[in-house]
């Protein structure tokens, strides 16, 4: 038994299934609901029930929407024939507010994680495939994250795509703005002068 | 509160809070720890890009009395193990070394042995070598440092001991070898010849240098693969996870 009525343990319990919220974080949300209008809790009810009902996957790019084609893919304005392949709705909706890419996406819904049990079959794959033909892809970014899993998606896909008729490329890997080279690792180094570009002069 | 520096290879990684990572590591004199990096996914400077899965990195943590939860005060990069993460089967048998790992020893339990395992193991798969050679030598020198090592001096029904020569049984509730008078050859029951014999005892006990002398080949490799599944099957009671990515 808690020290606070069921119902409102009930709601901690409830919050405490989210991702980075423990015990004390829980009761401290459910207090402050409880203390506000009624007006809150059911807007926060009412916008829980809706997302689940009706946020469903794009049909052709896997990115979370309302609407099927999502905004990015029914946008005749965007550039055809290039497709930015991201992990996951985070990783995508960042380059849409970069506002530097023009081109299509393809969200994978993961990376390729044999200790978490994702493996290939698991993510988005088949669908990436089907696109190259009809939507007449002539290059594929491969834009994953530079971690472990993300390099080794990327080689996956590398691999696969190979065949495919598409030109294949990595997003560049290296110093990061605001970076200091005394800080940087050996890898990114490597990666920075590897991946060093002509200066105009 | 002593703080503790140490090369340690990062086992797996969770993301936690707003910006904190927890991570599971193994270090060369503690064994199997986990900790909590606060603010690692925004401070570039006290974890400069060494917090990824299976780095060698040189850890730098404390133990601030919070169960088994360190807390990762700083880390520096040495070995990312480039070729480990550049192509999904080497991602898949470095998983599988993590998972095998963690059964085998619990958090807190240290074995330098066992991390120079791990080390020379992501090296190799590093350097490009992949499949069943690496993972028997491997398999078979965790389990026996784990404390499942395979009794292979005498017949475990007779006692008569094994001298080197002719075929031996492997029979897995024993956890040991039988001789042919004592035991059948068949799929639950898969025999050993002399090589296989002699090459499983130096992994078994870690001979690396007798091992390169006498090769590993392919044959010898696939006798013991089929020894070690029965054994690792028996003896851990579990399928593990990563193997469906072996295959
Ligand atoms: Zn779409
Ligand atoms: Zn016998």
């Amino acid at each position: 038994m808690g020290i606070y009525p069921p119902p409102l343990e009930n709601l901690i319990r409830q919050l405490t299934r989210l991702p980075g919220i423990g015990q004390k974080s829980a009761a401290r949300i459910a207090l402050y609901i409880l203390g506000r209008d009624r007006e809150l809790a059911d807007e926060l009810a009412k916008s829980l029930v809706e997302v689940k009902d009706r946020i469903r996957f794009c049909s052709t790019c896997y990115n979370l929407t309302d609407e099927d084609p999502c905004g990015v893919c029914a946008d005749e304005t965007r550039a055809n024939g290039i497709l930015c392949v991201v992990e996951g709705p985070g990783d995508q909706l960042a380059l849409e507010e970069s506002g530097c890419f023009r081109g299509r996406y393809h969200v994978l819904h993961g990376a390729l994680s044999p200790l978490d049990g994702v493996g290939p079959e698991d993510l988005k794959i088949p669908g990436l495939l089907r696109r190259l033909g009809r939507e007449k892809i002539h290059e594929v970014i491969l834009a994953s994250n530079p971690t472990a899993e993300g390099e080794a998606t990327a080689s996956y896909l590398a691999r696969i795509l190979g065949d495919k008729g598409v030109k294949v490329t990595r997003i560049a890997l290296g110093v990061p703005m605001g970076g200091d080279l005394k800080y940087m690792d050996r890898m990114t180094l490597e990666h920075a002068l590897n991946c060093r570009i002509p200066v105009r002069t | 509160m002593r703080s503790v520096i140490s090369p340690a290879i990062i086992l797996r990684i969770r993301e936690f809070g707003e910006s904190d990572l927890l991570v599971s590591f193994f270090a060369e004199d503690a064994g199997r720890l986990k900790g909590v990096a606060k603010g690692a996914r925004r401070s570039r400077r006290r974890f400069p890009n060494c917090l990824d899965l299976f780095c060698l990195s040189r850890m730098e943590y404390v133990d601030r009395g919070k169960g088994d939860m360190l807390f990762l005060d700083s880390c520096r990069l040495i070995n990312p193990f480039a070729g480990l993460r550049s192509d999904f089967s080497a991602l898949s048998l470095g998983s599988y070394m993590v998972e095998l790992t963690e059964i085998l020893f619990p958090v807190g339990v240290g074995d330098r042995r066992m991390f120079a395992l791990l080390r020379r193991a992501f090296e190799a798969l590093d350097q490009g070598e992949r499949g069943d050679r690496l993972r028997v030598i491997f398999e078979g020198r965790a389990m026996s440092l784990g404390g499942y090592g395979i009794g292979l001096e005498c017949c475990s029904r007779c006692g008569r001991p094994y001298e080197g020569r002719g075929r031996a049984v492997f029979l897995r509730t024993r956890g040991a070898i039988g001789c042919l008078r004592c035991a059948k050859e068949n799929a639950m029951t898969p025999s050993l010849d002399p090589p296989a014999m002699g090459a499983l005892a130096l992994i078994q006990s870690g001979d690396w240098k007798a091992l390169r002398r006498m090769g590993l080949g392919p044959e010898v490799v696939s006798q013991i693969r089929e020894v070690l599944k029965l054994h690792i099957a028996y003896r851990l009671g579990e399928k593990l996870k990563t193997t469906r990515y072996l295959e």
